[in-house]
Order: C-alpha cells, then sequence, then structure tokens
C-alpha cells in the first residue's frame, strides 16, 4: 500500500483491517432494519436491478424510436433526458433554444411531444425514470397514460428532484428556492393519491455530485435536501408513511470501488434510522430506500475513450455489489458527444454481462462482514451525518440557498477538482498518466467525431403548434397556474396536467410561474408572457 | 509590468461551468486579469462584455455543440465591428477535426480536452502580448 492512502473522500485507510467491532454487530441481515447490508433478503438471477441507459435525442419522436432499440436490446426500463432547453424549461421555439433543440437530450415541452416520446411503449409494465424537471415529466406521463388507457396505480419509474441546488449548478429553471420546493413537495402530495408506485421524489446527488463532489458531500447535502421536502411534507399535514415509500436516491457512482459500496450502505442505514426515529415513518417501506445510479460522467475522459468502456464496467460492479436497484452506465462517449447508439449498446451489454455471467448476483451483500467494507462504512457514515448536522446548524436552509452558500461548495470542488487532476494528485490513465499523442490516439474516434443538428424540423412543428391552438382555452389554462403561483395555494402539478390538457407548453407554464413570483415571464428578456 | 486582461463566457444554453472554472483558476495563478461572463451569453452579448471591459482575449468554454452556431457569428461581429480581439475555445466536446474548422474561421486557439494549462497559458499570453506591452508602456510614460 502506497503511505498515507486515502479514499476519494479523503477518509485515511489502514494497510489493512481486522475485527474491531463497531457497527459491524449491529448489522442484521440483508432485508432488515437498518437496511445497511440491502432492501431485500435474495437476490433473483437475471434482471435483478433495472438496466437502462440515460437517452434522448432529437424529436420526440426520435428519441421514441431510440427507445425501442434500447428496450430491444433488453433494457429493462427507459430513462429519459431533456435537451438543455427542456431541462431548463424553456420550449424549443426560445431564441436562446434555437442551436442546441435535441442535440443533448429529447426536446419534449407539451402534451403532444409526450404522446409521441411514450408512443407505443408498454408503461403499465416498463419503468419510466425521467431527469426531464418533474412537473412536466409527470403530467405528460399522466396524458400518455390517458391517451394509452393505462391504469396510473400500475405506473413505476421516477422523476429526479434538486429543489434547493438547481439554480447553483447545471440546468438553471429561475425560480426562487421556496417555490421550487414547493413544486416538488405538490409533485410528492399529487403522486401520492395518483401514481401510488411511482417514485416521484428522486433525490438526484448525482445531478449536483459532478461538479466533483467527494462521496461525503454528495450524500451530505443529499440529506439536507431529503430533510428539507420531509420536513415540508409534515408541515403539510401528511402522514409520512403515504409518502416515504415514493422517496428514493439516484447517487453518483466515480471510481473508488470500495468507497461506492461503503456510501450505499451507509446511506441505506442513515436513511433508515432517520425515517423511523426522527420522522416516525413505521412502514418498512419508508425505511428502507431505493437507490440507483449513474456511473460518473466526470469520470468519463475525451481521452482514449475506449478506457471508458472498462471504467464503466468497474463502477457498475461496485454498484452490483453495493445492492441497487437500478443502473445507468455513462456512455463511453460521453465526454465528447450525446451518446451514440454503439456506446449504449456497450453499456447494456456490461449489465448484461455482469448480471449473467460473472455470478456476482447469486447472494445479496457479498462483501457484508468484510472487516474493510464495514469500517469504511462506519466511517463515511459519520462523515455524512457529521456534514449534515454542520450544515443544519448554520441556519434556515433555503436561506443559506439564497445566501449563495452551496454555490460557493459547487464552485470550490469545481476548482479542486481541476487541480487534483493538474497536480497529479487524482491520477487518471491517459489524462495526467500513461497519456498518448493525440496522433495515435484513434481507437473509436470515428464515433466519437461524429455530430447531429439541431432539430430543426420539430421546432417548426411547435410554432405551428403554437399558432394552432385555441388562445383563450390556452389562457384559461394558465390563469388559475398565475393565481396558484402567486397566492400558494392549490397543487402545481395538478395545474401543470390541465394547462397541458389546455395547450399549454413547459416554457410558457414556467414562465407563468416565474411571473406569479414576481420575476421575469422570461429570464433572458426575449419572449412575451401568455398572459 | 501590465497584466493581460480575459473574458471568459459559456454559449447560449450550455450549463457546464466546470471547464470554465477550471481554466479560470490558472489564468488568475498565472497573474492574468480574468473576469468571467458567465452563463447564457449569445455572441452579442459576449462581444458587448469584451468591448466594455476592453480585454485582450476572449475565451469561451463549450461543453456542448452550441458554439457551432456562435463562433461564425462572434468572429463577423468582431470583423464588422472592426476590433482585432483573439477568440479561443475549449472544451471536451472539441475534437482535433473541429479545430481545423475553427482555425479557418479565425479562431485564434481551440483546446480540446488533454490541452495542458501551460499550454492554454503561454497561447494567451502570447496573444495578449502586443497590447500587455503598450499597457506597460503608457503605464511607465505616463
Amino acid at each position: 500500500m502506497t503511505k498515507d492512502a486515502k479514499t476519494r473522500s479523503g477518509i485515511p485507510l489502514k494497510a489493512f483491517y481486522e475485527a474491531e467491532g463497531g457497527e459491524s454487530g449491529d448489522l442484521g441481515a440483508p432485508g432488515t432494519f437498518p437496511y445497511t447490508r440491502g432492501r431485500y433478503a435474495r437476490t433473483r438471477s437475471g434482471g435483478s436491478w433495472i438496466q437502462r441507459e440515460l437517452s434522448g435525442e432529437g424529436s420526440p419522436a426520435q428519441s421514441n424510436e431510440l427507445m425501442r432499440y434500447l428496450l430491444d436490446l433488453g433494457q429493462s426500463g427507459v430513462d429519459l433526458i431533456g435537451d438543455a432547453p427542456t431541462m431548463s424549461m424553456m420550449d424549443p421555439d426560445h431564441p436562446l433554444s434555437l442551436p442546441t433543440a435535441g442535440t443533448q437530450g429529447v426536446s419534449a415541452c407539451c402534451r403532444q411531444d409526450y404522446l409521441e416520446l411514450l408512443d407505443g411503449i408498454d408503461i403499465e409494465e416498463t419503468s419510466v425514470s425521467s431527469s426531464i424537471p418533474a412537473v412536466f415529466s409527470i403530467a405528460g406521463l399522466i396524458h400518455a397514460a390517458r391517451h394509452a388507457n393505462a391504469a396510473p396505480e400500475k405506473l413505476r419509474g421516477s422523476t429526479i428532484q434538486v429543489p434547493l441546488y438547481q439554480e447553483d449548478c447545471s440546468y438553471r429553471i429561475h425560480l426562487p428556492v421556496n417555490f421550487r420546493s414547493r413544486l416538488s413537495a405538490d409533485c410528492v402530495e399529487y403522486c401520492a393519491k395518483v401514481l401510488p408506485r411511482f417514485h416521484v421524489f428522486l433525490e438526484d446527488t448525482y445531478y449536483f455530485s459532478e461538479s466533483g463532489l467527494n462521496g461525503v458531500e454528495e450524500m451530505a447535502l443529499g440529506f439536507v435536501e431529503i430533510r428539507h421536502l420531509m420536513r415540508l411534507l409534515i408541515s403539510r399535514g401528511i402522514d409520512v408513511d403515504t409518502f416515504a415509500p415514493r422517496i428514493a436516491i439516484l447517487l453518483n457512482c466515480s471510481m473508488d470501488f470500495f468507497e461506492e459500496i461503503a456510501k450505499i450502505r451507509a446511506t441505506r442505514r442513515l436513511f433508515a434510522r432517520m425515517m423511523r426515529d426522527e420522522f416516525g415513518a413505521k412502514d418498512p417501506r419508508s425505511q428502507s430506500v431505493v437507490i440507483t445510479s449513474h456511473t460518473s460522467g466526470l469520470a468519463m475522459t475525451a481521452q482514449q475513450p475506449v478506457n471508458n468502456i472498462v471504467r464503466g464496467s468497474l463502477q457498475s460492479l461496485s454498484l452490483v455489489l453495493a445492492g441497487v436497484q437500478a443502473i445507468e452506465i455513462s456512455a463511453f462517449d460521453e465526454a465528447l458527444r450525446t451518446p451514440s447508439r454503439e456506446s449504449h449498446l456497450v453499456s447494456l451489454r456490461t449489465q448484461q454481462i455482469i448480471d449473467l455471467e460473472s455470478g456476482v448476483t447469486k447472494v445479496a451483500d457479498p462483501l457484508g462482514g468484510s472487516y474493510f467494507i464495514e469500517a469504511l462504512t462506519d466511517d463515511i457514515e459519520k462523515r455524512i451525518w457529521d456534514m449534515v448536522l454542520d450544515i443544519e446548524s448554520k441556519g434556515d436552509i433555503e436561506d443559506l440557498v439564497d445566501q449563495g452558500y452551496f454555490k460557493e461548495i459547487f464552485h470550490g470542488v469545481m476548482e479542486r477538482q481541476s487541480q487534483n487532476v493538474a497536480s497529479g494528485e487524482e491520477q487518471v490513465v491517459g489524462v495526467n498518466v500513461h497519456q498518448m499523442p493525440e496522433e495515435e490516439d484513434t481507437m473509436l474516434r470515428d464515433l466519437t467525431d461524429s455530430k447531429f443538428p439541431p432539430c430543426k424540423d420539430h421546432i417548426e412543428r411547435i410554432k405551428a403548434y403554437k399558432e394552432g391552438r385555441d388562445q383563450s382555452r390556452l389562457q384559461a389554462g394558465l390563469q388559475p397556474i398565475l393565481e396558484a403561483s402567486k397566492t400558494g395555494s392549490g397543487n402545481l402539478l395538478a395545474l401543470t396536467v390541465d394547462a397541458f390538457e389546455a395547450g399549454a407548453t413547459a416554457g410558457e407554464v414556467s414562465g407563468t410561474f416565474r411571473q406569479g413570483c414576481g420575476g421575469a415571464y422570461d429570464p433572458f428578456g426575449q419572449v412575451e408572457a401568455v398572459i | 509590468m501590465a497584466q493581460a486582461k480575459i473574458l471568459i463566457g459559456v454559449m447560449g444554453v450550455d450549463q457546464h461551468e466546470n471547464g470554465a472554472v477550471a481554466v479560470m483558476r490558472f489564468l488568475k495563478e498565472a497573474q492574468m486579469d480574468v473576469s468571467y461572463a458567465g452563463l447564457f451569453n449569445t455572441s452579442e452579448t459576449l462581444l458587448e462584455k469584451a468591448m466594455d471591459e476592453d480585454v485582450d482575449v476572449i475565451g469561451i468554454s463549450c461543453h456542448s455543440w452550441e458554439y457551432i452556431h456562435y463562433l461564425p457569428d462572434l468572429m463577423e461581429r468582431l470583423k464588422a465591428a472592426g476590433r482585432q480581439v483573439p477568440v479561443v475555445v475549449g472544451g471536451s466536446v472539441l475534437t482535433a477535426r473541429d479545430r481545423d474548422e475553427l482555425n479557418k474561421l479565425g479562431v485564434a486557439g481551440v483546446f480540446p480536452a488533454g490541452s495542458q494549462p501551460d499550454d492554454i497559458i503561454d497561447a494567451i499570453r502570447d496573444l495578449a502580448a502586443e497590447r500587455v506591452r503598450e499597457r506597460t508602456e503608457a503605464a511607465l510614460a505616463g
């Protein structure tokens, strides 16, 4: 072992581990409280977790074709990503959207788009997960279910939620934090009644940890966000066991193999104790959190892209050993382009090989009881919780967001990450060690070099769709959203479902949210308000 | 000696900032005067900020394909304004093939993934050298 070895989160490591007591005596069996060893006592051979690829490109019809291709390859659930405008609650015909619509994910903004996107997909049987802003992806899913005569109570899947950190990293929606929290809570409250099997609150620690947060920071910020939402929902007088089973966590998986496993085990234990002891959840489903993961896109390198296939294999193996419920492997060409079909194929086959050939899925929590894994699980658990309590001691969480406390954390770790790679402290093959001259780095370059243009035809369709609508019906659909945004009463998701029916688009609904909050309809000042 | 002045910005609705933050960090460490135009720039707004701040070099960080739209427009606008501000572009989505295309457009420096910080610093320093010398001389004369 190298001198002073540490995990990615900076946890010091010993040369070897031996029996030391600690939490290990309190482990319990897999499938029992506190669920350190997993949610279930038994694994199932063949498809014991949902295997999927985060995908979407071009128009809804083009993405539908991509999803069908992936399902034909054996994908067991769909996982949608929007293009930058869709993720930012903007329509494709916004002047800033035009150069990018459809190039990094699907362009979807209205009822018709979601019907086309999910056309022919058996949504009663196939779980539909989405990284598209929850209020719109759920409204779209509900319309698709109505259209296909699918029973809402059978629908499974999830939507990501990042109410606290959305404006501080990645896709901005230009809404204040208290409104974003309310939007999340409204989604949870609505779905608890309408979509009882759907994971409406997928705490997305992946979303904000790609700035370079380590595992401890990632989960601490994730727990801060979950706890914030829990308190908000409980303050509405809702029984915790009616919504807690619908909370799940989507986490990041970096290259630190054992730390990722320990992080997931510690997360399950922390979640179980928090739900039972702090929030009074009694239902075992409220206490045992469903965990899903995307392997880190940040770990993917533009240099020697074939190496990313190996990275994805290692990361997904650690996730399987940790016992997660769904996995998405970032595409090997992700650093350079919107994933090619070939890279999606390789990612799915990687999961299938681990599942069906490696034999690692035959036993639940195969690493349970390992001196090292248990010590690391205990250590990381303590560090995560210390950080949660430290952040909460600094004051009201929404005030901290407004004061830029979290933004500073994200920017700080971006700098730290670049410094660690530049200094060689973090070794990355092909980047700062074992580099290759550009002219020799040619393997798979034909795939990584190809690009596709924005979906201009779809933009034109949306323009025509807007022209052809009954304007008074549209305004009648948006008016209640304006009122509800101003007054704070009314369920914003229920109203968005109605507004979609009336022909409204995501850009128009979000603009109306902003108006109601006293902000500008279009944050870029280029589009006029509908009402 | 005066400092080289550079403006860094991200275009359109590309909202990946890691690259911009990383580059700004080492340019500042190299004693450059770095200002950040932030996210959501168009060629028009970026040019305006560059003129306001009278920078020596404009740097664009890209993690999406939006640069294909904005770069030709920015180069046109610079030409129309009669300003010789060199433009450099960096980002993981840029490939060796893209570099040739961008160079043809008149982009003065293209830095795909794997570009070394020292190479980026040296290139920007060279592009800014003449204006830095003028400012230094003016300061000495003044």
